[in-house]
């Protein structure tokens, strides 16, 4: 016997890819926003649409947060210009672009 | 002893006597005269036996009046009249003796013109016995108001019977004599003895008028043949005074009855029965029948509300039996029927007090109906097999109302109508799904539900039709307007994923075409998936492989993660001697692509038991499983030898035997409907209470909801908590007692 699939309509759901490995990604412990405590795929407390519109950052410090709330985060003069997380200095990381 | 003076008196008065009698005529002649003329009279005036044509004497009228006047003059005439009275009594057996024979007749033949003979008889008898008109007006009166006392009390019961039947055969247009008749009455004073009856003869045609005319005849009103009716009393009210307003009142009377008895009926086939809707409004405004009909209403809700109640049926109205809801009334019928009865109510009383007390018994039974919401939800999306809207399309589409305290300032406002009750509250005319709404304390579970159902609809859609998604977000749009636009936020996302999802199914088969299409869901804007843990095996691994690297490198920042137990999946088997096309879920995909692995790496019959199967496939549950084969089975392409062992038919068997098992697990719901959710959620929280009742020992139920209030995302109600905590208590969590919970250790 041979199975032809001539078409699948499948169901699929996005994720950041944070860079943690696929075992953690359970539904139970996910990772949150450390700012807005909002998991990272659902989207930042000022907007409405998750993914490509709300999307997240990457420190140097490896800490990854909504970019709306961290930029909000910076604005602020408390700040300091430092990583919520970690009080280093916030370095945005370049993402190394398919590095799958 | 008679004194001196007593006996002058006496003398006196003789003389006096004596002189009026005499009339100072010489000697004793005047004395003759008048009762020469006594004896004329009171010959004239004795009532003779009509019967008997010897009794009857002709009579020299000129000097019967020439002796009446006599008897007047001496003042002898109250006299003369007592006598004559006294006389009627004395013969009135000859008029009972009539009068017996002829009910006698007619109770054997049951003719009324025996009775209309009766009648014209008694007439005679009155004719007979008058005296004459010249005696003026007060002794006619007297001797009419005997004759007429003697008659009602002589009157056996039957003669009533008899006269109402003859008063009911008038009303056939062919009875002849009736003029005659009526005025017969008159004279015998009949019409004002038995005005009742003559009444009620009046009230049963009109009543058996209006059933026949109007029973059934739900689509148009009876209002015309009223307007006739009408015209007719206004006449018959210059003759009969306030007879033709009673009659009015009357045909009101009925024809409310006869409507209250339909309103079953008369909700069911609304609109269509608009005209008895308005009889009823109308005969409402007249005839104070609001409680019966709210009776009414509720009894015919019973039918619907509490079906396994085992009422007799007869103690209802047919038209009910005739609809009889069977156990278990299904909820989109009684939803459907609150709808239309909510429609028709609101013609029939605008201020809406009766909707209230009737509304009532149903919202709360339909709010202890576990699939209300989703009943009508599933009416708002359109998701409905009947196609029957409980949402009329041309009502305006408006925001939810909540229910509004008074506001005085109104000018238009109105006191609450008379028979409201102390918790009736003015409902604005609100549009028929806030009403629906409000069955529910809050609109969130509405909305829940609603995404729920969202979902399944949007995750049906294959690709290739993506005019539905358009659809959905029209539906969408409208509900917006109801609910608010916060509230349907995530409806909005779960329609971008769609439109996203093509966009990137569009470029990544741009770059590599493949035959997956996926739909690419947000997380947390979809109600909770069922996860799976179903590997697919063979071709559908590297399929999704190669989709989700394709996806990878168009969003560099995101990755797939499949939900390999949603979709479906078209198909295509070649077998030895045929080719089967089908569409299927992916768990049956995963399945028969098993067992074409095996047909690759051996030889030998292609055979797997059920538990190689689900170890093939990862961690399915067995009734999941046993569904998919048996799809299988069903489309012959599977044989299953011994339970649980299945092979594969390359070559057609004639007469497969039917399917082992008829498909025991029915559809598992693939998205978890709200409560389930709801549930899920609470066990979440269960952590905390426990944390709670351990430090804490014993608390409250309101502080334990009280701390809960502080986890993040808690919005039990302190009904919900209390549910939850009894489901706990069941199981042996905790115990309660005197309202305060603790854990069971």
């Amino acid at each position: 016997m041979k199975v032809t699939v001539k078409h699948w309509h499948a169901v699929a759901q996005w994720r950041w890819d944070t860079g943690a490995s696929e075992s953690e990604g359970n539904d139970e412990n996910e990772d949150v926003c450390g700012i807005c405590r909002v998991p990272y795929e659902g989207c930042c407390p000022s907007c409405k649409m998750p993914g490509d519109d709300c999307p997240l950052i990457w420190g140097e410090c490896t800490h990854v947060f909504h970019m709306h709330c961290l930029l909000k985060w910076i604005g602020t003069p408390a700040s300091k210009q430092q990583c919520p997380m970690d009080r280093r200095t916030w370095v945005t990381a370049e993402r190394k672009v398919g590095n799958s | 002893m008679a004194t001196a003076a007593l006996r002058s008196q006496v003398a006196a008065k003789w003389h006096e006597g004596f002189n009026r009698l005499n009339r100072s005529e010489p000697g004793i002649s005047g004395l003759l005269s008048f009762s020469q003329a006594w004896n004329i009279a009171t010959d004239y005036l004795h009532p003779r036996d009509i019967s008997d044509p010897t009794s009857v004497k002709q009579h020299d009228l000129a000097s019967v009046k020439a002796a009446f006047d006599l008897i007047n003059r001496s003042r002898r005439l109250p006299v003369m009249l007592e006598t004559f009275l006294d006389d009627i009594c004395n013969q009135y057996h000859l008029i009972v003796r009539d009068i017996e024979q002829y009910l006698a007749e007619y109770e054997q033949s049951l003719d009324t013109s025996v009775m209309l003979r009766l009648i014209f008889r008694l007439v005679e008898w009155y004719r007979a016995w008058a005296p004459i008109e010249e005696l003026g007006p007060t002794i006619r009166a007297a001797y009419t108001l005997t004759f007429q006392t003697q008659l009602f009390s002589t009157v056996p019961p039957g003669f009533v019977r008899g006269f109402k039947a003859l008063c009911a055969s008038t009303l056939v247009p062919v009875a002849q004599h009736t003029p005659q008749m009526w005025e017969a009455f008159e004279v015998l004073g009949l019409t004002d003895r038995y005005e009742g009856i003559i009444a009620s003869v009046g009230y049963e045609r009109i009543e058996d008028h209006v059933r026949e005319t109007c029973t059934g005849k739900l689509c148009h009103g009876c209002s015309p043949m009223y307007a006739k009716g009408a015209a007719n009393t206004e006449e018959a009210r210059g003759l009969l005074q306030n007879v033709g307003s009673r009659f009015d009142f009357h045909m009101n009377k009925t024809l409310c009855d006869l409507r209250t008895s339909e309103i079953f009926d008369i909700i069911i086939d609304f609109p269509d029965s608009n005209g008895a809707l308005q009889d009823l409004k109308e005969c409402l405004q007249r005839v104070d029948q609001r409680a019966s009909l709210v009776q009414a209403l509720r009894k015919a809700y019973v039918f619907l509300v509490l079906p396994f109640l085992n009422f007799p049926p007869r103690d209802y109205r047919i038209s009910n039996r005739k609809r009889l809801l069977h156990p278990g009334a299904d909820t989109k019928l009684i939803l459907s029927q609150y709808v239309a009865t909510i429609k028709c109510l609101r013609i029939v009383d605008p201020p809406g007090v009766l909707l209230f007390k009737v509304a009532d018994p149903i919202r709360r039974y339909l709010r202890e109906r576990p699939d209300t919401i989703r009943s009508i939800v599933a009416n708002l999306v359109g998701d409905d097999d009947s196609g029957d809207s409980l949402v009329d399309e041309n009502e305006p589409i408006q925001p939810l109302q909540q229910l509004e305290t008074e506001d005085y300032n109104d000018p238009h406002w109105d006191p609450e109508p008379i028979d409201a009750g102390p918790d009736f509250r003015t409902n604005k005319p609100s549009d028929v799904i806030s009403t629906l709404v409000s069955i529910y304390d809050s609109k969130d579970l509405f909305v829940k539900e609603l995404q729920v159902l969202l979902a399944q609809r949007l995750l049906a859609i294959t690709d290739d039709n993506f005019e539905k998604v358009e659809k959905e977000r029209r539906n969408i749009e409208i509900l917006k307007i109801r609910f608010g636009e916060a509230a349907l936020q995530v409806c909005e996302v779960m329609l971008k994923d769609m439109t996203d999802s093509k966009r990137i199914d569009g470029h990544v088969q741009s770059q590599k075409a493949s035959i997956v299409h996926p739909t690419i869901i947000s997380r947390h804007f979809w109600p909770s998936l069922e996860s799976s843990d179903i590997v697919m095996p063979g071709q559908f691994q590297a399929l999704q492989t190669e989709y989700a690297k394709e996806f990878s490198t168009f969003k560099p920042d995101k990755k797939l993660r499949w939900l390999p137990h949603l979709g479906t999946v078209h198909l295509e088997l070649q077998l030895e001697d045929r080719t089967i096309e089908t569409d299927v879920p992916p768990l049956e995909a995963a399945f028969i692509e098993l067992f074409s692995e095996k047909s690759e790496s051996t030889l030998v019959p292609h055979i797997w038991t059920m538990d190689e199967l689900i170890e093939g496939v990862g961690a399915v549950d067995r009734i999941a499983a046993l569904k998919a084969l048996i799809t299988w089975i069903d489309l012959g392409v599977l044989k299953e030898d011994e339970e649980n062992t299945f092979r594969l038919l390359e070559v057609k068997e004639e007469a497969a035997p039917p399917s082992r098992i008829a498909p025991a697990a029915i559809d598992a719901p693939t998205v978890t409907a709200a409560q389930q959710q709801q549930a899920d959620q609470m066990r979440l929280y269960w952590k905390f209470i426990e944390g709670m009742l351990t430090n804490l020992g014993s608390l409250p139920l309101d502080r334990i909801q009280t701390m809960l209030r502080f986890a993040p995302g808690y919005d039990q109600t302190v009904e919900q908590l209390a549910g939850f905590m009894e489901a706990a208590r069941r199981e042996g969590l905790v115990v309660g007692r005197d309202g305060m919970w603790k854990l069971n250790r």
